[in-house]
């Protein structure tokens, strides 16, 4: 099937990419160090694997490198090819439009996931030895959360790099997918809510409720409110429960719904 | 069949239009030459063909498919290689074809594939290494997987060295054999003579002439450039050639004149210069090639403005009447390279 020859394409390309290679080592490397500065000394045996995952690592390395991952990845899919030409023969054989965009979120999602388990082993190395009460479990739970973080910022990169005729466009649209998502979003929306008090008045629905939506509509914020349910044992049950099918539903808003914006674009543009 | 069929086909970008009104048809089984000057709109045509680039106006069908619906069938039997490409830097030859055999849903044997176009030695090596010609033979590798009904090729010979540029026509010429119909632009003429049934020449988007090879030549085959090497001649001498019957132009060129004759007015032209007590120390022909005929049609302004020379034999030079293009016997503006222009060395 031409979409799975446009993925295994790309997956091909991606693993076989320097900087992805850079930024997995670096990923792995600081979480280990992590790992291993915040192990408790002494004797005490309670820090556990979910405390360590939920409370230092999770937000402060994966909820920041993997969307970078993410980007990288997938701002040079589409953009990158019509710019240096390969798209030519790409397209050449008998691939749509609709296969290239999907393929490439495929193919190169399915690299990052790849990455971000390769780039947990060395963590979990450090773990196991580390006086931690090591839960494989939880652990390669949570490496799922992490990758699917990273593949929803590889589709909206996708995305945006199928929209861009030229490569500085989409490196532009990169660097603001991960400034909005990761760096302003609580800022932005805050500002937006109080801004706009009048209007959400007016709407079914209180201001909290629109901030904890505005909330896990940043694919971010939703990993961290599903993987925080997963490590609490909680996941889709619990007072957050309808939160966490937000979040969800919103990973999955997010992972499909840019790759088909740009491929509106991108099906339409000459070439 | 009809492999390929452009009607009214018109492309215009913001700035300029590329393709003016284009009715083009090739037949199944021709091998095609489609020759114009870098900007003619070769490629822009080569893209609407591959539904990379919408027309504005007209229909274009491919294997009797339209392509603007049937893009990804049409390209399932279609071989091509495209000009201006890149390669996959990462990835090695033998990936990139087996990409092209795994989208094709072909059965071809990628090393196969790789040996026919003398690259079965570079097969592992990261495509990122390669020359400009061995990426242009690694294009056409993955052009011919899963023997495709029809093969496009976009400038095939750039970057090739003349060996390289003389195994491509043997690959094109096996194709064609095979039965492929191949449709090839170039803006090198002796890649097309060798190789095409046909040709047809695009000028500013618009195709000024199409004919079989054979045509071309007898279109510009009565006439023959006489040079002659007469330091003497004075204008006198040249008014008396011009006024020959036969002569349709006379220019000098420092020592030499260069006379556009038919060929029975040669000795006419040696006979007249001698009455006029011009010496004439050495005097060649040479048969006017494809090369004064394709540049005659490219460079039309310099063309045009020999065109007041011609005289009645004009009409019988004139391949498409219902086109104002100049005369093509008459083109002695273009700086012509003689030593490809030459009888025997194009053919």
């Amino acid at each position: 099937m031409s979409l799975t020859a446009v993925a295994r394409k790309d997956f091909q390309e991606t693993v076989r990419s320097r900087g992805m290679l850079v930024l997995v080592a670096l990923f792995s490397l600081l979480v280990s160090a992590f790992a291993f500065a915040v192990r408790p000394t002494g004797g005490s045996e309670q820090f556990a694997t979910e405390l360590l995952l939920s409370v230092f690592i999770g937000p402060f390395l994966v909820t920041t490198l993997v969307p970078l991952v993410g980007v990288v990845v997938g701002y040079d899919a589409v953009s990158g090819e019509r710019e240096s030409g390969s798209l030519k023969l790409l397209l050449s054989l008998p691939h749509s439009r609709a296969d290239v965009v999907l393929g490439k979120v495929a193919g190169r999602g399915a690299a990052l996931a790849l990455a971000v388990f390769a780039g947990f082993l060395l963590p979990a190395l450090v773990l196991i030895v580390a006086p931690v009460v090591f839960n494989a479990g939880a652990f390669l739970g949570y490496t799922v959360f992490a990758a699917a973080l990273g593949v929803a910022f590889v589709a909206i990169a996708v995305g945006c790099s199928a929209a861009s005729a030229i490569q500085r466009r989409a490196l532009i649209g990169a660097v603001a997918i991960y400034v909005l998502f990761v760096l302003l979003w609580g800022a932005i929306t805050g500002r937006l809510v109080g801004a706009a008090g009048p209007v959400v008045d007016a709407l079914p629905l209180s201001a909290a409720q629109l901030r904890v939506f505005l909330r896990v509509s940043n694919p971010t914020t939703a990993v961290e409110v599903l993987s925080t349910a997963f490590l609490g044992e909680q996941l889709f049950s619990g007072n957050s429960a309808n939160q966490q099918l937000s979040a969800a539903a919103m990973l999955v808003f997010w992972t499909l719904a840019p790759p088909l914006a740009g491929l509106l674009k991108f099906d339409a543009d000459d070439l | 069949m009809t492999a390929i069929e452009l009607r009214g086909v018109t492309k215009e970008f913001a700035d300029v239009t590329a393709v003016r009104d284009l009715d083009l048809t090739v037949e199944d089984g021709e091998v095609y030459g489609f020759l114009g000057p870098n900007g003619a709109g070769k490629s822009t045509t080569i893209d609407v063909l591959l539904d990379l680039v919408r027309p504005t106006a007209g229909a274009v069908r491919v294997l009797g498919a339209d392509v603007a619906t049937d893009g990804v069938d049409i390209r399932r039997r279609t071989g091509v290689l495209p000009d201006g490409f890149s390669v996959y830097d990462r990835l090695s030859g033998r990936k990139h074809v087996e990409f092209a055999v795994e989208s094709k849903a072909a059965d071809d044997d990628p090393d196969a594939l790789l040996d026919r176009v003398g690259l079965a030695g570079a097969a592992d090596r990261a495509a990122g290494e390669y020359s400009k010609g061995m990426r242009q033979r690694l294009a056409l590798a993955m052009a011919l997987v899963g023997d495709p009904d029809l093969l496009i090729l976009d400038e095939p010979s750039s970057g090739l060295d003349p060996a390289g540029a003389k195994e491509m026509r043997e690959i094109v010429r096996a194709e064609a054999d095979r039965g492929a119909t191949v449709f090839f632009s170039s803006h090198i003429l002796e890649q097309v003579d060798a190789v095409c049934d046909r040709v047809g020449i695009l000028r500013d988007g618009e195709l000024v002439a199409e004919d079989s090879v054979e045509g071309l030549r007898e279109a510009v085959g009565g006439e023959e450039t006489l040079e002659v090497a007469a330091a003497g001649a004075d204008d006198d001498a040249v008014a008396a050639v011009r006024a020959l019957a036969g002569v349709s132009g006379v220019s000098r060129d420092g020592d030499e004149l260069v006379v556009n004759c038919a060929s029975d007015a040669k000795t006419d032209v040696i006979a007249a210069l001698e009455d006029a007590g011009v010496a004439v120390d050495d005097f060649h022909t040479r048969e006017a090639s494809l090369e004064d005929l394709f540049l005659a049609y490219t460079e039309g302004d310099a063309a045009e403005r020999d065109a007041d020379a011609a005289d009645s034999d004009s009409a019988s030079t004139e391949p498409d009447p219902a086109h104002d293009e100049p005369d093509a016997a008459d083109d002695a503006g273009p700086p012509h390279d003689d030593s490809d222009a030459t009888e025997g060395v194009d053919r």
